[in-house]
This record gives C-alpha cells, sequence and structure tokens, in this order.
C-alpha cells in the first residue's frame, strides 16, 4: 500500500476532492497546512502596517491507497489542483507498512 | 426502588421523585441500623444528603463515631447488602476528630455541610456540625472565597451547561454542583432566610428551584437511558432524553436543540445567580450597606448605571438590576440617550457581564424583540463553541477590544486606525448573526430583520447604512479567503467592488478577526488569519488604485448583470461562466452591449491555436473595432499586431485582456493607412496570415520590416520607457512613449515575448504623432516583474532602435 500525500492550494481543495471521489477514492484526511517550498515567504502590506508572512497557507491530504492505484491517484490530484503558476505544492508517494481498521481489527488492504 | 423507576416516563423523575428514592434508601438505612448501638451515627452525605438521589447517584454513607466502639461489625452488616444489591456505595467510618481535621479540605466541608442523620445517636453529628458551623463561622471569608475558586475552577476544566453542547451535568458551570453551592454558601454564612437578608431576591430563588428540578430530571433520564451513573449528556443521548421530554422540533431546531436551550436557559440563570449571590455574599459579610434605592428611575439612568458598571468592570448591583426590570417594560422605546447609553456599555470591557445581566433580567430581550429567537440557541458545527446569542455577545465584546486597541497584529491595529463610526462595527457584530433564527440560510434573514431593529434604535442612517453591510457581507472575507483563488484579479476587484470603501474594509475585517476569535479555536486558527490578511491587503490596494475608482468597481457587478440580461436567448450556464470569466478591467473598458455581442468569442473557450474574431464599424469613418479572441501564449499579441501591419492597418487604439483562465481578449481601433476602406477580403488575408504565424509557418518580423519600407519613417519622438511595480497588484507596468510608426505595437510586444513576459492588460492610445503605450506585464508563472526593470528598458528601447 501506498501513502499519497499532497500539498495543495486552499481553494482547490474541492476540486481534488470531488475528482478523487469520481474515481472511486473513498476517504482522505485534509489538515490546514502552512509551509513554503520555492514560493517563499512575502511581506502582506496594508496601508501603513507590514506584515511578515514565511509560511504560506495550504492544505495537506492524505490518502492511502493500494499499490496499483496510486499512479491513478497521483495523476488525479496532479491534474485537478494545477493552476499552472507559482505554489501549486507538491506530491509524495510513500510506503505504508500497515493498515488497521480500529473498529473491527482488520488489516492491510481490507482496511482501507 | 425498580417499581419507582418504571413509574414514570424517564422524562419525569423530577426532585419529588429524587426524594422518594431518597426516602426508600432511608428506610433500608434504617433497617440495617437497627441493633445499632452506642454513640454512633449514620449519616447521610452530598446529593443523598440532600435527598436528591437520581437512578445513578452513588449512595454516600458516612458513619460518624466518638472512637470508643468496635464498629467492623455494624460496618459491614450496613455495607454490604448494598454491594449485594449492585448499589453504587461511597462509604466511610470516621470519628468527628477525624472530621474536624479534614474540614480544611472544601470538599470535605461541602459534604458535611450537605449531612443528614438518617439513624442512630444524632448528638454524634450535631457535635460535629455546631463545631463545623463555629469554624466556618471565624473563616467565613476565606469559605466564600474558596466556593468561588472552585466554582470558578470547575468551570475553568469543564466549561458550562449554559453553551456547551456536550456538558457534565453535575460538575460543569451552571450544573447541579452550582445549584449545590448556593446551599452550602447559606448554611456555611448561616443564612436561614436568603431573601431577607438581602443575598436572593425571590425571583431567584424560584428560578433556582426550576433549575435544580430541571437539572434533576435531566440527570435522572440519562442515567435511566444510558444504565450509568455518568451525567455527561453526550449528543448521542439528547435526541432519546428530548423525546423522554416531550419536547417537539421548532422552526429550524430539532427536539434535541430544543431539550439543549431549556438546558442553557436554566445553567445560565444558575450561572448568573450564584456569581450575583457570591458577590453580595462578599459585600453583606464587609458589612457593606446596600445602596439606597433612589425611586424607579428612567430606562436612560438605568442604562447609564449599567454603562458605567461595565467601563468599570464591575458586575451591576443587585438594586440596579431590580430598577431595570421595573423600569424597562415590554416594548419599550429606544431614545438618544438610551442608544448612546447602550453603545458605551458596548464598547466597554465590562460588556460581556453587562449584556448577560441585561439577558438574565429579561431586558435584551424587551429592548430587542428580535433577541428571543437567537438567545440559547444552540450550534451544532464542528467550529461554534457557543449558542448563537452567546456567540453574538462575544463577537461584540472582541469587536470593542480591538478597537481599544488590543491587537497585537500591525493589521489590526492599522485597520483600528482607519474606522471613525465605532457604533456601526459594534452593532454589526452584537446583530451579525441576528438571521440564525430557523428562517433559512441566516444572512439574509439577518439583512431582513435588521431595519426594523436600527429604526427602533434610531441610529443615523449613514451608520445603518454601515451596520446593513456589516450583517450582510460577514462571510465575505473569511469565505473568499479560504475558498477562492487570490490570485485572480477578477475575485480581488469583485470584492472591492462589494466593499466599496478602505473604512468599510477595515470595519469587515475587525468584524471578521472578532467573530472567528468568538466561534471557537477552529475558526480563529493563524491559518485563516493569513489568508484573510491577504486578500485584505490585496482589496485595499484596489481601492487604492488610481485607475480604477471605487464607484467604478461598483458598477462592475450592475455591468455584469445586463450583459447577461443581454444574452438571454442563451443557456443560462454558458452565460454565468461567461460573465464570470470576463477580465474585469474589460467589464469597466467597454459597454455591456459589447460584452454581450463577444460572447461567441469567448464561449465555447476557443481551442489552442483556434481564432476568432468579430469586426464592426466604428463610431468614425474609416475606423473599424476589430476583437480577437484565442488561446494566449506567449507572443501572441505581437502575432496579431504584426497581422495586422501586413495588411496595413494601423492601430489607433489597442486593449489586450487575459482571462484568468487563459483566453486572451484583444480589442482594437484600426484604420486602412492607404486605403480606408477594408473589404472583407482584406480580413480574411489578416486572419490567414494570423494563422500562419501562429502555425510558425511564416516569418511576420521579416514580413513587417519589408512592408514598412512603403511607408513613412517613425515620427521623430524621443522613446520613454518607465517600469511601474506599485501600480497593480498582480503585474508590473511599463509605460512607453514614441513616435508613431506602422508595426509599432508588433515591435513592443515582440520586446515583451523575447523577455519571456505575458501581456495582460494593453493600452495604446495616439497623441497626434506621439503614442503612449501601457503595458500590464508578467513573467511565465503570473508573478510580477519589478526587481527586472532596467533589462526591460533597455529591451524595448532597443527594439524602438
Amino acid at each position: 500500500m501506498k501513502l499519497v500525500t499532497a500539498i495543495i492550494k486552499p481553494h482547490k481543495l474541492d476540486e481534488v476532492k470531488d475528482a478523487l471521489r469520481e474515481i472511486g477514492v473513498e476517504g482522505m484526511t485534509a489538515t490546514e497546512a502552512q509551509g513554503f517550498g520555492r514560493q517563499r515567504g512575502h511581506t502582506e502590506i496594508y496601508r501603513g502596517a507590514e506584515y511578515q508572512v514565511d509560511f504560506v497557507p495550504k492544505v495537506k491530504i492524505e490518502i492511502v491507497t493500494e499499490d496499483a492505484r496510486a499512479p491513478e491517484v497521483v495523476e488525479t490530484i496532479e491534474r485537478s489542483a494545477r493552476t499552472g503558476k507559482i505554489g501549486d505544492g507538491k506530491i509524495f508517494v510513500t510506503e505504508a507498512e500497515q493498515v488497521v481498521r480500529i473498529r473491527t481489527g482488520e488489516r492491510g488492504p481490507d482496511a482501507l | 426502588m425498580r417499581s419507582l423507576e418504571e413509574a414514570y416516563s424517564s422524562g419525569g423523575h423530577g426532585a419529588w421523585s429524587a426524594r422518594r428514592r431518597t426516602e426508600l434508601v432511608d428506610r433500608a438505612v434504617r433497617e440495617l441500623a437497627e441493633g445499632l448501638e452506642g454513640r454512633v451515627a449514620v449519616v447521610a452525605l452530598g446529593g443523598y444528603g440532600r435527598g436528591e438521589l437520581t437512578p445513578g447517584s452513588d449512595v454516600d454513607l458516612m458513619l460518624l463515631h466518638e472512637g470508643d466502639g468496635e464498629l467492623e461489625e455494624a460496618a459491614s452488616r450496613l455495607f454490604y447488602p448494598f454491594w449485594d444489591a449492585g448499589i453504587s456505595l461511597g462509604h466511610s467510618v470516621r470519628t468527628v476528630a477525624e472530621c474536624e481535621k479534614l474540614v480544611g479540605d472544601l470538599d470535605v466541608a461541602t459534604s458535611l455541610l450537605d449531612a443528614r442523620l438518617v439513624a442512630g445517636d444524632g448528638s454524634v453529628l450535631e457535635a460535629l456540625t455546631e463545631g463545623l458551623l463555629a469554624r466556618m463561622g471565624l473563616g467565613r471569608r476565606a469559605f466564600l472565597a474558596s466556593i468561588a475558586e472552585s466554582v470558578e475552577a470547575r468551570r475553568e476544566r469543564l466549561g458550562s451547561c449554559a453553551w456547551l453542547l456536550e456538558p457534565d451535568l453535575k460538575a460543569s458551570g451552571g450544573g447541579a454542583w452550582d445549584v449545590a453551592a448556593v446551599g452550602w454558601m447559606l448554611k456555611g454564612l448561616r443564612v436561614e432566610d436568603a431573601v431577607r437578608a438581602g443575598l436572593l431576591r425571590a425571583r431567584e430563588v424560584e428560578g433556582l428551584d426550576e433549575a435544580r428540578e430541571f437539572l434533576i430530571r435531566l440527570r435522572s433520564a440519562l442515567h435511566l437511558e444510558t444504565g450509568r451513573r455518568g451525567d455527561r449528556l453526550l449528543l448521542e443521548h439528547q435526541p432519546a432524553l428530548a423525546e423522554a421530554f416531550g419536547f417537539g422540533p421548532e422552526p429550524g431546531m430539532t427536539p434535541a436543540d430544543v431539550l439543549m436551550r431549556s438546558l442553557f436557559e436554566h445553567a445560565r440563570s444558575v450561572e448568573h445567580i450564584l456569581r450575583l449571590l457570591l458577590d453580595r455574599a462578599a459585600r453583606w459579610l464587609e458589612g457593606a450597606e446596600e445602596e439606597e434605592e433612589a425611586g424607579p428611575g428612567s430606562p436612560e439612568e438605568v442604562l447609564d448605571q449599567l454603562a458605567l458598571a461595565a467601563e468599570r468592570e464591575r458586575l451591576p448591583p443587585p438594586a440596579t438590576l431590580d430598577r431595570l426590570e421595573r423600569t424597562v417594560p415590554e416594548g419599550a422605546t429606544w431614545t438618544p440617550a438610551m442608544r448612546e447609553a447602550f453603545v458605551r456599555l458596548l464598547a466597554a470591557p465590562g460588556a460581556v457581564e453587562a449584556l448577560e445581566a441585561m439577558d438574565r433580567g429579561g431586558i435584551l430581550v424587551r429592548l430587542l424583540p428580535e433577541w428571543a429567537a437567537v438567545r440559547c440557541r444552540p450550534q451544532r458545527d464542528p467550529y461554534h463553541r457557543f449558542t448563537v446569542d452567546l456567540h453574538l455577545i462575544h463577537t461584540a465584546a472582541g469587536a470593542a477590544a480591538l478597537l481599544r486597541g488590543g491587537a497585537e497584529d500591525p493589521m489590526t491595529a492599522e485597520a483600528v486606525f482607519s474606522i471613525r463610526d465605532r457604533e456601526a462595527l459594534l452593532l454589526g457584530a452584537l446583530l451579525h448573526d441576528i438571521g440564525k433564527r430557523g428562517e433559512g440560510p441566516h444572512v439574509p434573514a439577518g439583512v431582513r430583520v435588521l431595519d426594523p431593529i436600527l429604526e427602533r434604535l434610531g441610529v443615523a442612517p449613514e451608520t445603518a447604512d454601515r451596520v446593513r453591510f456589516l450583517v450582510g457581507e460577514h462571510l465575505l472575507l473569511s469565505d473568499t479567503a479560504t475558498r477562492r483563488d487570490l490570485t485572480d484579479e477578477n475575485l480581488v476587484l469583485d470584492v472591492a467592488g462589494r466593499v466599496l470603501d478602505g473604512e468599510r474594509l477595515a470595519s469587515l475585517f475587525l468584524l471578521t478577526v472578532a467573530d472567528a476569535e468568538a466561534t471557537g479555536p477552529h475558526a480563529a486558527t493563524p491559518w485563516r488569519r493569513t489568508l484573510v490578511r491577504d486578500l485584505v491587503g490585496k482589496v485595499q490596494r484596489a481601492l487604492d488604485r488610481p485607475d480604477e475608482q471605487p464607484d467604478e468597481l461598483a458598477t462592475i457587478a450592475e455591468r455584469l448583470e445586463r450583459t447577461a440580461a443581454l444574452l438571454a436567448g442563451e443557456h443560462p450556464d454558458a452565460v454565468g461562466a461567461y460573465v464570470d470569466r470576463l477580465p474585469r478591467p474589460y467589464v469597466l473598458a467597454v459597454p455591456p452591449e459589447t460584452a454581450a455581442r463577444h460572447f461567441r468569442l469567448l464561449e465555447p473557450p476557443p481551442a489552442a491555436g483556434e481564432i476568432r474574431t468579430d469586426v464592426l464599424e466604428g463610431e468614425r469613418p474609416g475606423v473599424h473595432d476589430l476583437a480577437v479572441a484565442a488561446a494566449d501564449r506567449r507572443g501572441l499579441l505581437a502575432d496579431i499586431a504584426g497581422a495586422l501591419a501586413l495588411q496595413g492597418l494601423t492601430i489607433l487604439s489597442a486593449r489586450a485582456f487575459t482571462s484568468a483562465d487563459g483566453i486572451a481578449l484583444d480589442l482594437f481601433a484600426v484604420q486602412g493607412v492607404f486605403d480606408p476602406e477594408i473589404t472583407e477580403e482584406r480580413w480574411r488575408r489578416f486572419r490567414g496570415d494570423l494563422r500562419r504565424a501562429l502555425e510558425g509557418r511564416v516569418s511576420l518580423e521579416r514580413r513587417v520590416e519589408e512592408k514598412r519600407r512603403h511607408y513613412p519613417p517613425p515620427a521623430p519622438v524621443e522613446p520613454e520607457v518607465r517600469v511601474e511595480d506599485r501600480v497593480s497588484e498582480f503585474s508590473t507596468v511599463v509605460e512607453v512613449s514614441a513616435g508613431d510608426r506602422l508595426g509599432l505595437l508588433f515591435d513592443l510586444s515582440l520586446a515583451f515575448r523575447d523577455l519571456g513576459l505575458t501581456v495582460h492588460v494593453a493600452k495604446v492610445a495616439t497623441y497626434g504623432p506621439r503614442v503612449v503605450d501601457v503595458f500590464y506585464v508578467r513573467d511565465l508563472e503570473g508573478r510580477k516583474v519589478g526587481e527586472r526593470a532596467e533589462d526591460i528598458r533597455e529591451a524595448v528601447l532597443a527594439r524602438l532602435g
């Protein structure tokens, strides 16, 4: 199994969620996240006040999926989260050794 | 006991039933205690001592003795049968001396205050309680302080039954222990008649009795429902309990909501009365005389006193509350002095307590009848922690705190600096969710009920306008910031068009901050704050822009509406998509009729490589208005300008726009240089050249160069290039002034193409021999390019030769 973690722009969350639902992804975790990459932070200016923003607000989504489906999940996120502008985010794929559904005690792909 | 439990529906077990249960247990204890000898008392403690046994309560029993006998056997004779019967028992065997040592512990002291003799030798207990009360008599102030402290500590730790959706009915604020604390306090202070002592008012005693009855019923029902003794009222139990209590649904509220509202109301009055009692008892101990009642007073005076108390952060004295309740009749009319006092109260540091006092006295609803629908209304979502009315009170207090200069964040402080109409912000904050009354979506409902309120209060028209704006738009910033693309210029201009001026933006921002803080920790995250700040900064800069004045921005929505109306024959979805995508600078540049005419150019969006054109005879003879739409790409504007030059068409003015989804829409006013007539054949050749250029099959550069030889040389004007990075939020602005010549726009757009820049907006205007061109450019990733100003100047000047 694979853990797919994606950092996306906040306003893209609904689109990504809908696109994943369309390909049959049943569950995901979404978290408010903050970070910086090439986009860096920036200085907010409002009238006379300046505000240094070191971390840019993003949404982190996490999906655990069977190995075979991982490429499709990645591609779906990639397509639905893209605006073509800087700060579109990144997708990481890592190995997920074990999954347990706490209620039933099921393990492995059955617990997905 | 089982027959008692079955005798009523689970919602029917109130104080009577608890007393009856207590009596049944008492009888059993007496039977078991028969034969008990010596100086031993069987004492009921805690809830059992108060005669408030609920189905799940512990039976707290103590064997109190004077230390001169063997009690082991008596104890097992008394306690074992309870364990055998599965009744949960709290038990102890103590001597009077042991108890006296423990009295320093508040929990022990209060449980002894509830002590009641069930069997055995009463004189033993008397010896203890006499001593106990005497002991407390010495430290009555300390006793009072420690009760106040423990009440506060419980509320801190366990929240309150007055607003928590899953409160602990015993230990949370306003719950059973708070009711008991009133009794402890009066017993500890040896007050027989609290009303006569001036510590409680008759209606407060009534309120406490009603709350006690309700809490016992609810705890009994909960214990019977769960079969356990836990007092935490979880969401999952609420529907069944609401049914047991016979609650039905109300507009926008389930029976469970109605149950919770009842609980909130009772718990609220318990908390309030307890707080007043602590306050009064402290002064009573000081021996301070209650202030003389100065006649009934007028509503103005009473509100003024409340405002004064709030400004000094003191609880309003009971006499003020009494007078308040007497002097403000149902449907009282507001006078300017009352409004002024009320606004002072809202702005004061003690606003929450003052508003709560007004609420508990029923004054708030009398002065603002619309308040009744939001009062104690539960909010079941993951964000809100308070009921609607408490949320409103806390938002208003939060806004007031910001106005007093409590903000650390420099942006909030800057916003406060922009506010002149504080009354509008305070009233807007107090009323922003007044539409949460079960009449459909709360924002329009709020705007609907607002007008009568503002009229009753006699709010000045400009302030009323601002309040209306705040209530109607209170979700605008947070919704837009968290759900929409803040790099979309359309979005920012649309928000600017709704906000219209800096003060309204500042007050909406402060309301958004206070609203989030009063909602709960999930709404007031740094993540959300960063996004909202980003949007506010952008909107403020859009409002500051010299080229799009706020009153002009305000017409965007109207122009789009008219455009859509002109397209009534088309599919509404396509029209909706079209007006959404239209670049706002374009909307401001062309009349709605033209925008409607261009519908076919953009809808459906042109595919890559596809070109759509539209030509209209211009107003001046020989001038034609040309519109070209195509998927944007680097160098598109250059190709169009080049193809026009090849047909010997000179560009009098040009405006280029790009939509957020990357479709370029370029408008030109063109004129034939030698041959003013532009035939369809000439347009066809233009389109052919443009298509071949886009496909890369022809070099326009070389052919334009050839063509130029037949045309007059450029006017002798010294070219100037200025690069401005601060004018626009999204683009760097390049202003070029040069002598007119065939293909000038072509040359300039080639320079941008070679620099790797896209042109988002271009404005070309011809003044005699001089042409002034303004370009809004960005790099290929959509960023501004101010730091490359020197490169840009050089490249453009090189192109101008």
